[in-house]
């Protein structure tokens, strides 16, 4: 008796389920439990039992009709074994096209359905698989990445100090040298001053040359030697080294002596001059009536001199500055939590495609190269824009080469996840806006695993 | 397609926004025109010599003079069959022949006799049948005045405008003393010489140049030109191709109408300027009656219209009426073309369907499109690649909005050469088209007709060995500068050309193409971008005769050519599809047509409207106008509105320039992704309707989309109306067309009339104007009552997967309690129709039974569609609803009631469409 019980609740299990209703999921098998009237799952109103799936729509909300296609809001659940389940709306239903990879939406059409549902989840499978690997590969990668990365974060930290330091040693020179310009230009317009007081050209001259000699002709035989020249005369460009006797020779005309006649048509045009060869010490004559027109041109070379050696440093300074300037904008980009895309940073990646060759830097620009060797920019850096959920996923470069209708070209880069570092494919949906996929491990992430496992299968 | 090279655009046009007038005529700049339109209303020099006539039982001859230089023409006057008149008036003897146009009648039209009523030394009256009507040919001056009892219907050169430039020999070539001899003999010519000593002579004759291009002109002075009056009227219709009100505007403050097809760069509204295509003929239409003018003549043509009224204002109108003015309302026109002879159709009406009718009989009804044509479009220039259109066409799929067809503009081909595809882009053609037949869809790929000039491409070579092309004026194959660079143009005119080209689209012919591909010609004005105009020069050489006299035709016949390529390609079976942008009379018989290159702007949505309804009047029924517009880019708004407003227009077609950011329907939010949507699908609810109107037109000229004044030609209020429109008899669609509306006003027509609200079936009375208030979703749509029609609610991916759904009927009440419809059903693609195989119901609702009757007993087909639903507006509530089958099987049908609206909904009352039955409510 028990015995037969049990039988018939099968039975009777079987039976009810022989009446099973199309296109429902499990979830949805409650608001089909057989009786005599259905509530539409709406609620909104209460239809006999048999016009469910009857192909005459009666609820607003489509659900009398979950298994044909007269409800325009419907939908119709694809059970796929094998493969994933899914839903399709309601007008997918015998419209002669095979949806669900169990046939089960072409019950009642022309089209031969196979059932593709262990293929496709083999297929499904084996895909879920390699994208498994991929970012098993991918994460590895990545971790080395991050490693390398902070590494890189340190070794351009330790860059920007180093350059820092450099920029305040330069800072100290600097100041050095602005001071000693300052003192040498106060000197020449001392020296200038007092100049503007003195006599007459002409007399000074004369006088001059004749001083200038007297002076040189340290023992007064009324000509000069090349020791006397050694002793009193330097180069300009190297006052503490004493003249050699053959560049004393030369001075001196190719003889060992000279006299006034001779000095002033060789010697004195020379030091008038100023540019090879100056009297030692001339301005540690002051007041001598001598010594003033030296003075004067002494002072001048003095301050240029100074100046020469300011200006050299303060490019020093301003390099050293651009170099810190760039660095720390360079820093200021956002690479990722763990500094993971910044070895991409000195990066560029090409890909042909037809006739045009596309050129990624990343964090820098985008180019694009035509067979004729003419370069386009598509844009250069400007931020990241990708989903709320994971910003790192776009890249968008704007501002490139103006458009023919106005607008300048941009380019949106995707990233995926991949174990190569790579631009997979340039596309240009819409006139100088192009969009480009870029493959990275970098770009893979721990989230997507848990949600593969999850939902994919 | 943009109309013209990107290089020649910057340097030409440098980035403005407005067509540039300077590039197209004025009146005053083409020379004959300029000439004619000199000539005042006044004595015509023209006599009629009426010892001259001869009456057979068709046909009336008689000579025309020209008293100025004694030139005589020939008239010709035939009356037709359905209530048509032809005049016909050459040169008795012309120097050599003038070209009378061709291919464009569907065949010698049927004559019925003629007869004498009377005739003095004045004149001669002529009986026009048996309705009273007659012609008065008077003589001196010659003027035809065509009559119906004791009113003047319309009459002929009755303000002396006759004008016929009589082909002459240049004077300083007139060397040749045979021509001269034979000048001596005929003293019509001998007198014209020493008249002509007289006439100015022009250096124009001979020659005209316009900015850089000369016209050699070695014919001279050719040009014809009359004038019609039409007592009586003061609306008059049609010529296209305008951007214009569909009512016509006067013309006497500016420049005529131009009928000239040419390729123009962001053409502007509300102006006479010549467009895309040309039909030359002209509705005029009062209350009373609606009458035709068809003036067959392709050369350049100008169309001068003046109005009596046309100055006054309504006040000055209500003075004349109270002061009992004798003026009548008068508009006068005046057509001018360049050569050809003077060949016209005077169309009597009176209704205008009648008159729909008589112009069918002459240059056919609108092809009947295979049914998916009749869905959506997806167009853009350009999708770049297969991978593209795969991805655009899963997006339809994904984001739930059904369409037909997807379209590859110009970049698809290897480098602009046509029947061929680009090797990288789209390498495995058949692979992408059998993708788009799996999901039941289609595709159209551009072939234009300028053919690249390279010895490597095989339709060139074929071209031009078998000496197809066009030649220059110096007899050699004419080049033109067109997309692919230089490019020849092969010479359409020629039928073993066209038979020629038709058999490039046979499936071994042009590779990669697939029965789900079909055609679009473009630039077939043509478009020639270094030619004057953007056109052919006129001296180029079509056989013996010059572009000059063809010109017009040139579009008509690269449609009529591929046309024919796509039914040979399958045997003869299926029906075609060809969008052409050029177009003539007749064209209706080769496919769709489309509005040009429109701009995204509001008011070029506006004109979709009065474009569409122009072309209709003249048998293009399959008319539309680029859904978001060409030029720019259109607001969100602007863009949902022209879904909204497409979606109820006959050809409906998204399409893009390719300089303009993507715009497919789901890239602007989810909210208006779900409007587009709605509009689209729409669309397929109607789309039995729509195909049964397309029979319809195709079976009578009846245009699909109409002025309410073809429905409702009593009342003056419809007669302006451009802003609203009918689809049939029973649909009437008033977009909105305004940004930011709130509301928009409707007329609704009909006295004792009512109308229905489509989506929420609140019934409205005719004769009045309604404000409707509109949110984004609202498109205005009403059904008459008195109608029924059929709908398919199920929308699919693709039309031709709702080919086996069921039907709801809505049935609309008028105040008498009754509606009629027709349900027509074939297979939707091939011609088998034509040997009966459809199924044509007549639906009708009266003292409370619904049936379905058979209209075509003899056609046969089967089908599995049923009747779903029955919706009847304006009801009230039955007891009992009882369906009787045709083997007289009673059941009773469920039914529910919305007291509210008076909406009683029969529930699934389940018979076969094709069946006989009744539904009675109890």
């Amino acid at each position: 008796m028990r015995f037969l019980i049990i039988i018939s609740a099968v039975f009777c299990y079987g039976f009810v389920d022989s009446k099973k209703i199309r296109g429902i999921s499990s979830s949805y098998k409650r608001f089909y439990r057989e009786r005599k009237s259905f509530l539409c799952i709406d609620g909104s109103k209460i239809i006999p039992f048999e016009q469910v799936n009857d192909d005459y729509c009666d609820c607003e909300d489509g659900s009398d009709e979950p298994g044909t296609s007269a409800c325009p809001r419907g939908r119709f659940y694809c059970t796929n074994l094998g493969f994933r389940p899914h839903y399709i709306p309601s007008s997918r239903v015998n419209d002669g096209i095979c949806d669900c990879c169990d046939a089960s939406d072409e019950y009642n059409s022309h089209a031969h359905c196979q059932n593709t549902c262990w293929n496709l989840g083999q297929r499904e499978r084996a895909y879920v698989e390699g994208q498994m690997r991929t970012l098993d590969e991918g994460l590895r990668l990545k971790q080395q990445l991050i490693e390398e990365g902070v590494l890189l974060w340190r070794e351009k930290q330790a860059q920007l100090r180093e350059l820092q330091q450099v920029a305040e040693d330069l800072q100290i020179k600097l100041e050095e040298h602005r001071r000693r310009k300052h003192e040498a230009d106060r000197l020449k317009e001392q020296t200038l001053k007092a100049l503007e007081a003195a006599d007459s050209g002409l007399r000074h001259q004369n006088s001059t040359v004749t001083s200038i000699f007297e002076l040189l002709d340290s023992n007064k035989d009324s000509s000069i030697t090349v020791d006397e020249l050694q002793a009193k005369v330097a180069l300009i460009h190297d006052e503490e080294r004493v003249l050699s006797e053959d560049e004393a020779v030369a001075l001196l005309g190719g003889g060992r002596q000279m006299d006034l006649t001779k000095f002033r048509h060789t010697l004195w045009d020379i030091l008038t001059k100023g540019d090879s060869v100056k009297i030692k010490d001339t301005h540690g004559a002051p007041g001598s009536l001598v010594g003033e027109d030296l003075h004067l041109e002494a002072a001048d070379r003095a301050a240029k001199w100074e100046a020469t050696n300011l200006k050299k440093v303060e490019e020093a300074y301003d390099t050293v500055n651009m170099e810190i300037s760039d660095l720390r904008k360079k820093l200021a980009i956002d690479y990722g939590t763990d500094w993971e895309f910044l070895f991409l940073n000195s990066q560029c990646y090409k890909l042909k495609v037809y006739e045009y060759t596309y050129t990624l830097c990343p964090f820098n620009q985008v180019t694009q190269k035509n067979t004729a060797g003419t370069e386009v920019s598509l844009g250069k850096w400007g931020m990241w824009a990708g989903t709320p959920k994971n910003q790192y996923s776009q890249m968008v470069y704007e501002n490139g080469e103006p458009c023919w209708q106005g607008g300048s070209r941009s380019a949106t880069v995707t990233l995926t996840c991949g174990t190569e570092t790579a631009l997979r494919s340039v596309k240009e949906p819409s006139k100088c806006q192009y969009i480009m996929d870029f493959q990275t491990p970098v770009a893979c992430q721990p989230v997507l695993k848990q949600r593969g496992i999850h939902s994919e299968l | 397609m943009a109309p013209v090279l990107l290089l020649w655009l910057a340097v030409c046009l440098s980035g403005t926004w407005a067509v540039d007038r300077g590039n197209f005529k004025t009146c005053d700049q083409s020379a004959f025109c300029k000439r004619q339109r000199a000539l005042k209303p006044g004595e015509s020099p023209y006599r009629a010599l009426l010892e001259t006539m001869e009456l057979t039982n068709t046909r009336l001859t008689l000579q025309l003079i020209n008293d100025n230089n004694k030139v005589r023409l020939l008239l010709e006057l035939y009356r037709l069959q359905g209530n048509i008149t032809r005049v016909k008036i050459n040169e008795l003897k012309p120097l050599k022949p003038r070209y009378e146009v061709p291919d464009v009648l569907i065949r010698e039209p049927p004559t019925e006799p003629l007869s004498l009523l009377s005739q003095d030394e004045n004149g001669v009256v002529l009986s026009l049948g048996a309705e009273s009507q007659r012609v008065i040919v008077s003589a001196r001056p010659f003027r035809l005045d065509i009559m119906e009892g004791r009113e003047v219907l319309m009459s002929l050169n009755s303000r002396g405008l006759l004008a016929f430039e009589h082909l002459r020999m240049r004077k300083d070539t007139q060397a040749d003393p045979e021509a001269e001899k034979k000048e001596e003999a005929d003293p019509a010519n001998q007198a014209e010489a020493a008249k002509e000593e007289e006439e100015k002579v022009e250096d124009v004759m001979w020659e005209e140049t316009f900015k850089s291009h000369s016209d050699s002109k070695p014919n001279g002075p050719s040009a014809v030109s009359l004038d019609f009056s039409l007592p009586g009227v003061e609306h008059v219709y049609g010529i296209p191709e305008h951007a214009d009100t569909l009512r016509l505007k006067t013309t006497d403050n500016g420049d005529p109408y131009r009928l000239y097809n040419l390729d123009v760069f962001q053409y502007e509204l509300y102006n006479p300027m010549a467009l895309y295509g040309a039909v030359p003929v002209m509705l005029a239409h009062n209350a009373q009656r609606t009458t035709g003018i068809f003036w067959l003549n392709a050369a350049e043509t100008w169309v001068d219209i003046s109005s009596n009224t046309a100055g006054k204002t309504v006040f000055g109108k209500m003075l004349d009426y109270v002061q009992g003015s004798s003026e009548t309302p008068q508009t006068d026109v005046r057509w001018i073309s360049e050569s050809g002879i003077i060949d016209v159709f005077i169309m009597l009406g009176p209704t205008p369907n009648d008159v729909f009718s008589q112009y069918a009989s002459l240059t056919g009804t609108q092809s009947f499109p295979p049914l998916a044509s009749l869905g959506y479009h997806q167009c853009r220039w350009n999708y770049n690649d297969q991978e593209d259109v795969q991805s655009v066409d899963a997006g339809f799929d994904e984001h739930d909005i059904p369409y037909d067809f997807i379209w590859l503009d110009i970049e698809h081909t290897d480098g602009k050469r046509y029947f061929t595809w680009d090797p990288h882009k789209f390498a495995t053609p058949k692979e992408m088209l059998q993708g788009l037949m799996d999901k039941k869809r289609k595709m159209v790929a551009i072939v234009d007709p300028h053919i690249k000039v390279d010895s490597n491409y095989k339709i060139h070579n074929e071209i031009r060995s078998r000496g197809f092309y066009i030649k220059n004026k110096d007899g050699g194959d004419y080049e033109g500068w067109c997309w692919p660079g230089s490019a020849g143009y092969p010479d359409f005119t020629r039928a073993d050309m066209r038979a020629w080209w038709a058999s490039m689209f046979a499936y071994d012919q042009y590779e990669g193409s697939m029965e789900n591909l079909y055609t679009w010609n473009d630039m077939n004005e043509p478009s020639v971008f270094n030619g004057p105009e953007v056109t052919m020069h006129k001296d180029a050489m079509h056989g013996a005769w010059e572009h000059r006299d063809v010109h017009n035709l040139y579009g008509f016949y690269v449609q009529m050519a591929t046309a024919e390529g796509l039914i040979q390609r399958s045997g003869g079976v299926e029906r075609p599809f060809v969008l052409t942008r050029a177009f003539f009379a007749g064209s209706q018989r080769f496919g769709a047509v489309w509005t040009g290159d429109n701009a995204a702007e509001w008011d070029h949505l506006k004109i979709s409207i009065p474009m569409c309804l122009s072309l209709g009047l003249v048998g293009i029924s399959f008319c539309g106008a680029d859904v978001g517009g060409f030029f720019k880019s259109p607001s969100t708004e602007l863009l949902v509105r022209w879904y909204q407003t497409g979606a109820y227009q006959p050809f409906f077609r998204a399409h893009a320039h390719l300089d303009t950011p993507r715009r497919e329907p789901w890239l602007f939010g989810p909210e208006n992704t779900a409007l587009i949507r709605e509009a689209v699908r729409q669309r397929y609810t109607f789309m039995p309707y729509w195909y049964q109107q397309f029979y319809l037109a195709h079976r009578t000229g009846q245009p699909v989309m109409r002025p309410l004044w073809v429905e409702y030609p009593q009342d003056p209020a419809t007669f302006a109306l451009d802003d609203e429109f009918l689809i049939g008899r029973d649909l009437l669609v008033h977009p909105v067309t305004e940004e930011g509306a709130r509301g928009v006003t409707a007329y609704l027509p009909g006295k004792d009339e009512v109308w229905f609200d489509i989506h929420t079936f609140q019934k409205h009375n005719g004769a009045q104007n309604l404000y409707i208030p509109v949110t984004m979703s609202s498109i205005p749509v009403f059904q008459r009552g008195g109608s029924i029609i059929p709908r398919k609610m199920r929308v699919r991916r693709s039309s031709s997967c709702m080919e086996h759904d069921p039907y709801t009927l809505y049935v609309a009440l008028n105040p008498q309690r009754t509606a009629e419809g027709e349900l027509y059903i074939d297979d939707g693609h091939t011609f088998n129709y034509e040997k009966k195989e459809f199924i044509h119901r007549r639906l009708s609702f009266a003292n409370n039974v619904l049936s379905s009757v058979n209209l075509a007993p003899d056609a046969q087909f089967t089908t599995g569609s049923w009747i779903e639903r029955i919706v009847i507006l304006g009801a009230s509530k039955p007891s009992k609803v009882t369906l009787k089958a045709a083997d007289g099987q009673e059941s009773q049908i469920e039914f529910e009631f919305d007291a509210s609206m008076s909406v009683l909904t029969l529930r699934k009352p389940g018979m076969n469409s094709g069946a006989d039955w009744t539904v009675t409510l109890q």
